[in-house]
């Protein structure tokens, strides 16, 4: 299948391409967005129509049935294991977001006949991994996870693959977090070798006085992009970090829209970007605070770290504001390590490029800190600091 | 035999030259004082003797142990011995500071040819200096410098002074910014050093830290240069005088 091939193509068209039936609705929507483009402003700087362009091998759905394990399994977009008595299921792709900015949103559900749904209804914390095992091919899946109310879950997402190339995965989660529950969502993923590219297009809502807590640890090389759209209901709460560590000529980032729908909704968006060799980091992001969210309290931020003269940081925060009564602010800077610092440690005998490393870890740190479980942590540092010193270029 | 000999230094910050000729000799277990008026050069003395990414050099020489070290780089020179005490310590959020300590320590061990700490040696090692300084624990797990008072931050700089051992010790105002039991603490780690061999530079607006670090040498630093070298007895006329009295000798 070559993606491109669905551009400028009209609903009769792409139902008949796509062999779809009865989605008119989402059909329409991907009609209207369009392919995405480097015209289009949230794919302006990740080069999407290379990775659309290609052609990949697609894979039949074929629903397993579940084996018992600690974590959630998921193999080339299909589940295959999950943790005793936890729902986890297959269904039709369904509560779907109709005013996300993403085309790729709309083409993942059209791709995909069924959603992972995983429905977590106790207090659990609970690991996902998805394995890439197909060379050349594209990998499409969606999940939908719905957090009962007053319960407060933890999902640890975690990414391998076999020794594969060229596949493209385009997957994501439609998360319902429902009214005085917390979900936290903790993704870590290691890239490297042009194993896989990946579109990974997630539409968050959270309900009134519930809190979505999303860190993602992104690090090596290739080509990915997380799209992410959370909507805030009243008295809800989100808490968005993004650590972003890139070398080679790698080209990943987030684009987000942060949207408070609710009075007293309070949002929290923190990147911190680190980037080595000739890679490309992205952060854009939007905070769009409505009429009817009173008393909004919002705050963004991107700090980047150019290691080497060919990196680069496209950091985009915005603020869009139709009320007076809220407190929002917003920043973005980019520069080198500093100075002063780097200086203070020299002056006590360590050497330079052992001064960079440590407070480009110590950079990382304060992110990776807000993991609160420690076992989690300290595995998430160790991800860092082992491909830092793998891909950092000394220079 | 001077351990530090300053030869004529001539140094720059940015488009202004403010060393103009300094001569300073350092003489081994000897505490020197450098006074003088604000915008005199002491501080840029300070960073020109650790190489500091401020300071060009225009002329002049630093030797230190019979060694020219003009071109010698930040960490080479603080690996052979010369320690800055900062004025103002730079908060260095997520390092943490028992980590930053032991790899300073462990950099100096290895070039020496020492064999180096692990955490367990280094913990033991700090336990007595944080209570000699009135550090509580809690500091070294914390992030270096980040969130630390004025004086934990002067303590802190002490302490790195007493695991690091140089044989040169400059102390830029250490005495800014404490009250009197951080002032009492801190000179007790400093003259805790003193053993005979170490030379100390202590650079102070005020001569309330002589009170408590006993100087053998005070200099008086005008204008970029020493234009003046006297016995301790020279502190009570400053204070009483001022530097405008001071004639260049």
């Amino acid at each position: 299948m070559n993606l491109s091939t669905l551009k400028n193509k009209n609903l009769q068209e792409l139902n008949a391409l796509l062999d779809i039936k009865d989605r008119d609705i989402l059909t329409e929507r991907f009609v209207s967005l369009g392919l995405p483009s480097k015209k289009s402003e949230e794919y302006r700087y990740f080069d999407v129509e290379k990775l659309l362009e290609k052609e990949y091998k697609t894979l039949t759905y074929v629903p397993k049935t579940l084996q018992v394990s600690e974590k959630i399994e998921i193999v080339d977009g299909v589940v295959v294991a999950g943790p005793q008595g936890m729902r986890i299921y297959n269904e039709p792709c369904g509560q779907t977001d109709m005013e996300h900015f993403d085309p790729l949103y709309y083409l993942g559900h059209l791709l995909s006949p069924h959603a992972i749904k995983i429905e977590l209804d106790g207090d659990v914390e609970v690991e996902i991994e998805h394995k890439f095992t197909q060379s050349d091919t594209l990998i499409n899946y969606r999940i939908v996870l719905y957090n009962q109310a007053n319960r407060h879950a933890t999902v640890y997402e975690n990414f391998v693959s076999e020794d594969i190339e060229n596949t493209l995965v385009l997957y994501g989660y439609d998360m319902h977090i429902a009214q005085d529950s917390t979900l936290r969502v903790v993704k870590m993923q290691n890239m490297e070798k042009n194993q896989y590219s990946m579109v990974a297009s997630h539409r968050v809502n959270v309900s009134k006085n519930a809190s979505a807590i999303l860190k993602s640890f992104d690090l090596g090389g290739d080509k990915a992009l997380q799209l992410l759209k959370v909507e805030l209901a009243e008295h809800s709460h989100v808490d968005a970090g993004h650590l972003l560590y890139l070398n080679a000529d790698s080209k990943r980032g987030t684009v987000s829209q942060i949207v408070h729908n609710g009075e007293h909704s309070t949002s929290k968006q923190e990147a911190k970007n680190i980037l080595d060799g000739d890679a490309r980091g992205i952060f854009d992001a939007l905070i769009r605070v409505q009429p009817s969210a009173k008393y909004t309290k919002a705050e963004q931020n991107s700090k980047a770290i150019l290691l080497h003269e060919q990196a680069y940081m496209a950091a985009k925060p915005q603020l869009e504001i139709y009320i007076d009564e809220l407190e929002a602010s917003h920043g973005a800077t980019t520069g080198q390590l500093d100075r002063k610092q780097l200086f203070y440690l020299q002056s006590r005998g360590i050497s330079y490029v052992e001064a960079r490393k440590i407070l480009v870890i110590a950079f990382a740190n304060t992110l990776i800190e807000t993991v609160k479980d420690t076992r989690h942590q300290e595995r998430i540092k160790a991800s860092f600091e082992k491909v830092f010193y793998s891909g950092h270029t000394n220079r | 035999m001077s351990i530090m000999k300053i030869e004529n230094l001539q140094a720059k910050i940015g488009d202004k030259q403010i060393l103009k000729g300094l001569n300073l000799e350092l003489e081994p277990g000897k505490v020197h004082a450098i006074m003088g008026p604000n915008g005199a050069g002491k501080s840029t003395l300070s960073k020109a003797l650790v190489g500091h990414y401020d300071i060009e050099l225009l002329g002049g020489d630093i030797t230190y142990k019979g060694k020219n070290i003009n071109e010698m780089e930040a960490e080479e020179r603080a690996l052979e011995g010369i320690f800055l005490s900062f004025q103002h310590p730079v908060e260095i959020p997520g390092v943490n500071n028992a980590y930053f300590l032991r790899t300073a320590l462990n950099a100096k061990l290895k070039h020496e040819g020492k064999e180096e700490l692990n955490a367990a040696e280094f913990l033991r090692l700090m336990k007595g200096h944080l209570e000699m300084l009135g550090m509580k624990s809690d500091m070294i797990s914390r992030s270096l410098n980040e969130g630390f008072s004025g004086g934990e931050k002067k303590r802190n700089e002490i302490l790195q002074m007493l695991i690091l051992e140089p044989e040169v010790i400059i102390l830029d105002e250490i005495d800014s910014g404490l009250d009197i039991d951080a002032l009492r603490a801190v000179s007790e780690g400093i003259n805790k050093m003193k053993d005979g061999k170490r030379s100390f530079l202590v650079i102070t607006h005020y001569s309330r830290i002589l009170d408590y670090i006993e100087p053998d040498y005070i200099h008086v630093l005008k204008d970029g240069k020493v234009i003046k070298t006297a016995g301790p007895e020279l502190v009570p006329y400053l204070e009483e005088h001022g530097y405008d009295g001071i004639e260049e000798e």
